[in-house]
């Protein structure tokens, strides 16, 4: 897939702080998106609401609504939108808040320029390669599980639920390279198109939540199994 | 937060268990000296009248018992100070958080901007924006810098200061205006009235931080146009200044809190969520080390917030007492 393609990206920017919206807003335009800047949590939704975007760079602390906040009602309406959170806290109870709500990355500020483009771009890439895997074979069924990797809910026996994009994306991943080990690196290479030395633990993360909808007994999985020392295992 | 909830739960378990103890310490206390005075009067009625002067007095028995009091009342003072303790600590946590978030925020806004004129070719009019911009941001990491330094000389009640003696009204006012063009209000933002007319002694920079804050404040909690007042009114031995905005006001409720350190307002309306709880202290601390006084006041919600503040009106008998040179300026 060219860069070009990527070029036109909608991005829904939302950050308070004027000074780094900004900086932001000037560095996202030069990289060729087109992007809608919201000041407060109240105009972000709105924008949503009445916009198509296809990312949303999400701060955390901002006026009327926060940033989880407004995930979540992102993740409600459109459950594939890549939301990137960009914040101050360092707390891990943040972080795995907002992974929780659904943001499928996160980046402390201050960041790196380069890092936060890198993964933008990641981000979208994934986005637009999920989107056509997906068209040619939308259902996915295992041991007593369905998902449906178009509007991402899923059955478990007559549990429904709902994934999030990236928990989505590593399942599409997983179910591709069915009985291959597929190594932590692979996925954040892949998935997060980032570089692995960044966060291994984040795949770790995910991985312990996909086992939580998908496996009987999470702490015995018997479909995503732990490959010792290599990585992961996606077995029917 | 899971941890503090945790501690707390565990610290309420240990003093009601404490409190039970002490009940029933007491209640054998009691019991045993119930039964040995009744074993005592019985013996004693029966072998002999002289016994009965000899059973227990009822001194140690209450003096047990105060003892006991004693006991449980410091262990309630031990728990109220834990509490405060905790609550402080639950505070002080939270103002971590926010100094990092104040202190992150700039840094990189001026971290994107280095980056980005690094990396980029940024025509020379975008970069001339890109450098006012970093400096509202230095600016605005020296003035938290200076804060917190400030905290922690308050309470040391080390103060370092520079006191002259100013025109009261007309210093002031520069004062304000300054904030004013710091926070890139317009002039006409602000009015000015009445008249003080007299001398203050004062230091400028610290008086320029309590503006500074108050102007901060309005701004911030502000949602229509901003529109701020200062009343200027002369008593016999004190000028008043009077700061009134149009902002969204404080609850009743808070009023008498804002001033706490670290304390912040949390309400769903307020459009701004930053800040770290000090402003107002500062303000406080500094006005009282001028001998002055400073009061908030609100109608409520939505109506605006009025902070009068008093300074002692400056009289040249102090200054032949207290020896200082003349340092009279005029501004």
């Amino acid at each position: 897939m060219s860069d070009e393609q990527l070029d036109k990206s909608k991005i829904l920017l939302v950050e308070d702080e004027e000074n780094l919206a900004l900086g932001l807003e000037y560095n996202l335009t030069a990289e060729g998106y087109k992007v809608s800047l919201a000041k407060d949590g109240r105009e972000a939704i709105k924008y949503f609401d009445e916009n198509e975007f296809d990312l949303i760079v999400l701060d955390i602390m901002l006026p009327y609504f926060n940033g989880f906040e407004i995930a979540k009602h992102v993740r409600e309406k459109h459950p594939q939108m890549p939301i990137l959170m960009l914040t101050a806290r360092t707390q891990v109870e943040d972080r795995v808040k907002g992974l929780e709500l659904g943001a499928d990355d996160y980046l402390t500020k201050p960041f790196h320029l380069k890092e936060l483009l890198l993964r933008i771009k990641g981000m979208l890439k994934r986005k637009k390669w999920y989107q056509k895997v997906v068209i040619e074979n939308p259902i996915y069924k295992f041991g007593n599980s369905e998902i449906n990797f178009e509007n991402l809910k899923c059955l478990k026996g007559k549990k429904e639920f709902q994934l999030t994009s990236y928990e989505a994306m590593i399942m599409k991943y997983l179910i591709e390279n069915k009985d291959k080990v597929v190594t932590r690196k692979e996925l954040l290479e892949n998935v997060w198109n980032m570089n692995p030395e960044v966060e291994t633990r984040t795949v770790d993360n995910f991985i312990v939540r996909l086992r939580k909808h998908f496996e009987d007994d999470p702490s015995n999985p018997k479909y995503i199994v732990s490959v010792r020392s290599a990585g992961y295992m996606f077995q029917v | 937060m899971l941890r503090r909830r945790h501690s707390f739960a565990y610290n309420l378990v240990i003093f009601i268990l404490a409190q039970l103890v002490w009940l029933a310490v007491l209640l054998l206390w009691i019991y045993w000296y119930v039964k040995n005075n009744i074993i005592f009067e019985q013996v004693g009625e029966n072998i002999s009248p002289q016994i009965v002067y000899d059973a227990p007095s009822v001194f140690p028995f209450v003096g047990g018992i105060v003892l006991l009091t004693g006991l449980s009342v410091s262990l309630v003072l031990i728990f109220r100070h834990l509490n405060i303790q905790i609550k402080l600590n639950a505070l002080y946590d939270n103002f971590i958080a926010n100094v990092t978030h104040e202190l992150k925020s700039p840094l990189s806004s001026i971290q994107l901007y280095l980056e980005t004129l690094n990396s980029r070719d940024v025509p020379d009019e975008k970069k001339k924006e890109f450098y006012i911009l970093m400096m509202r941001d230095a600016e605005r990491l020296k003035n938290l810098v200076n804060s917190i330094l400030e905290i922690a000389s308050m309470d040391k009640k080390k103060f370092n200061r520079d006191f002259e003696v100013y025109k009261a009204d007309e210093t002031i006012k520069k004062i304000v205006l300054e904030s004013a063009e710091q926070f890139q209000l317009k002039e006409s933002v602000i009015r000015f009235s009445g008249d003080a007319g007299c001398d203050i002694l004062l230091d400028r920079n610290s008086i320029k931080t309590v503006f500074d804050n108050l102007v901060d404040n309005s701004i911030k909690y502000s949602v229509s146009a901003l529109e701020i007042t200062i009343k200027f009114k002369r008593n016999t031995k004190k000028v008043e200044i009077e700061f009134s905005d149009n902002g969204i006001g404080i609850p009743h409720d808070e009023i008498k809190k804002i001033f706490q350190k670290f304390h912040r307002i949390y309400d769903k309306d307020i459009p701004n969520v930053k800040g770290t709880g000090l402003g107002l202290y500062v303000v406080r601390e500094i006005i009282k080390n001028h001998k002055g006084k400073v009061l908030a006041s609100s109608e409520g919600k939505g109506k605006g917030t009025k902070f009068k503040i008093e300074l002692p009106i400056y009289v040249e008998k102090k200054r032949s007492l207290k020896g200082n040179k003349k340092d009279f300026k005029n501004e």
